[in-house]
């Protein structure tokens, strides 16, 4: 049943573009497949570790900026970019985190905060480098054994094998033993560590990861938007990931997933009333808050409580 | 008998006051040890310095010869000395087969790769660790509940579940902080026998607990602790009828301990 489910959903995926033929829609499913991505890498920091990290967006922008960066001006290729992207997060990630993690929840906060937010600065004024406000624009479609990306489409399932790939190793992860240990150090952490588990090599772990997913996501993104500049440091991104998160359910896989499709397309569904769409869609994410405090998964466990609870009656 | 924990001389002050003022004991080696004093005695603060929870001032603690002073809690429960908690932890969100599947142990040889990739060896250790879950879940009598969140248990039952959960790894000592507080009265002689039955298999155990009655049925030696200091030990017999241990529970006189005593 799962398995038919989820082969269901990949081949609905997949007939995305021809069906609709419309680059316009191809590219909002592109962009909600980038943000699910993000937002499950997040969940795996927030959800599952109990890690409230605004570094993912400082990782966002450092995973765009490297996959530019080394195409545009060190002459390196996209999948070059992508891996230069993946080890500077994870290096970056890796510095930042250590010291990080072990300082309270509400430190940990503000730094992650801090460095986001530093990440744009750099973004900005380290001219030289990033061109400042002027951005990378023109950035050249990726290709592979000589086949270009470069059309919607094409790029579209670029992007969805990457979806695929990111998605089903934070299933993966997710769901094995690593997960399950980090969503109980997020419960209980003295009770962890009593039952032998290390908290920090696990946060680490989880706080690398994510920053390294993340960043693949936005290296790989940047090159739909065919730009990059401070602007792809906006809290803009950081709100996106966050509310799928949340509207999904905080540490769970499947409740997120869904959530980041249904999210990013719902203010592109909502352009029928193009003056009020926005009002609109914050009415919904209010909505949903007061009806689905713990999200659509945790909607589901409470459903699935009182059932039990009945059943022990 | 041989030692299995070994604590000398330990001390820990919070803010100039000696909540453990120089305390050695030592655990024997398959006994059933037991723990008593008065309230701020010093015996929850001795339990958090040999499990790692805090950092002593003074002392050494070891584990069967090994130094543990000083080590992270983690490191002291896989050096084999596993704790329960007197404000009971359990993991609420869990189910209880989840909530002992966190314990190390079980899954020492199995590295992150073998996770991801559900390799044999990750699945065969699962398995292991999941039917010892349930027997132990059995064993505290709780298996109706298994499916449920730990969140909705009971105090008493947290309780349970928190002993079958340090006895996961199979301990070489366990150390339980207050074991039948809130456990309901009818279940504490059960909660003795489950524990001479592990410790029949070869599980040390130090025990905290206020019910002394409990302690006496159960324990072949026990400590007796006041004001930080180790007051006697001995027999629980013997400790039982000590004048300075009736004194430092109640602080008056013979007379008026026994009838309290017969009261409780």
């Amino acid at each position: 049943m799962k398995q038919l489910l989820f082969a269901a959903a990949l081949l609905a995926l997949a007939a995305v573009p021809p069906s609709f033929g419309s680059n316009y829609i191809t590219g909002v499913v592109l962009s909600g497949l980038v943000f699910t991505v993000a937002a499950a890498a997040l969940n795996l920091v927030y959800g599952y570790a109990g890690l409230l990290s605004f570094a993912q967006l400082g990782f966002w922008g450092i995973g765009g900026y490297c996959s530019a960066l080394t195409v545009m001006r060190f002459g390196g290729n996209f999948w070059e970019g992508l891996l230069v992207a993946a080890l500077v997060n994870a290096a970056i990630a890796a510095a930042v985190g250590l010291p990080t993690l072990r300082t309270g929840r509400h430190a940990f906060v503000i730094i992650t905060l801090s460095f986001a937010l530093l990440c744009g600065l750099v973004a900005r004024d380290w001219v030289s480098l990033t061109r400042g406000p002027l951005g990378i624009p023109g950035l050249p479609a990726p290709s592979l054994f000589g086949f270009a990306f470069s059309t919607v489409p094409r790029f579209y399932y670029l992007v969805l094998a990457f979806a695929v790939l990111a998605l089903g190793f934070l299933f993966a992860l997710g769901t094995s033993r690593i997960g399950d240990t980090l969503r109980a150090i997020k419960q209980n952490e003295p009770l962890a560590r009593s039952q032998g588990v290390s908290p920090l090599a696990y946060k680490l772990a989880a706080f690398v990861i994510g920053a390294i997913v993340t960043g693949l996501a936005g290296a790989i993104y940047v090159f739909y938007l065919k730009i990059v500049d401070p602007l792809f440091l906006d809290f803009y991104y950081m709100q996106t990931f966050l509310i799928v998160v949340i509207i999904g359910g905080a540490g769970n896989f499947w409740g997120v997933v869904l959530a980041g499709l249904v999210m990013v397309a719902l203010p592109e569904a909502l352009r029928f009333s193009n003056d009020l769409r926005m009002v609109i869609y914050g009415a919904i994410l209010v909505v949903a808050m007061l009806v689905l405090p713990r999200g659509v998964a945790g909607w589901f466990a409470d459903r699935r409580l009182a059932a039990l609870r009945a059943s022990l009656k | 008998m041989t030692a299995l924990l070994e604590v000398a001389d330990l001390a820990k002050a919070y803010r100039g006051v000696h909540a453990v003022d120089g305390v050695s004991f030592a655990v024997a080696s398959g006994t059933i040890t037991g723990m008593i004093g008065p309230n701020g005695s010093g015996k929850s603060t001795t339990i958090d310095c040999l499990s790692g929870f805090q950092r002593a001032d003074r002392g050494r603690v070891s584990l069967d010869g090994h130094d543990i002073t000083g080590l992270a809690p983690q490191k002291i429960a896989r050096a084999g000395l596993m704790r329960t908690f007197q404000t009971v932890r359990v993991f609420d969100q869990f189910d209880l087969v989840a909530n002992l599947m966190v314990a190390v142990e079980p899954f020492r040889r199995v590295g992150w790769h073998d996770a991801l990739a559900r390799s044999a060896r990750y699945r065969a250790a699962r398995d292991a660790a999941e039917a010892r879950a349930r027997e132990l879940i059995e064993l505290v009598g709780l298996t109706r509940l298994v499916a449920a969140p730990a969140g909705i248990l009971s105090y008493g039952q947290k309780k349970l579940l928190a002993l079958a959960a340090a006895l996961m790894p199979k301990p070489r000592l366990v150390v339980l902080d207050e074991p039948v507080a809130g456990v309901n009265p009818t279940r504490i002689n059960e909660v003795a026998d489950i524990l001479r039955k592990v410790n029949a298999a070869g599980a040390t155990f130090l025990i905290v607990e206020h019910n002394v009655e409990f302690i006496t049925g159960l324990c072949d030696h026990v400590i007796v602790l006041d004001q930080g200091k180790k007051l006697v030990e001995g027999p629980p017999a013997e400790v039982h009828s000590d004048q300075r241990v009736l004194d430092a529970y109640l602080g008056i006189d013979e007379r008026q301990t026994s009838a309290v005593a017969e009261a409780s």
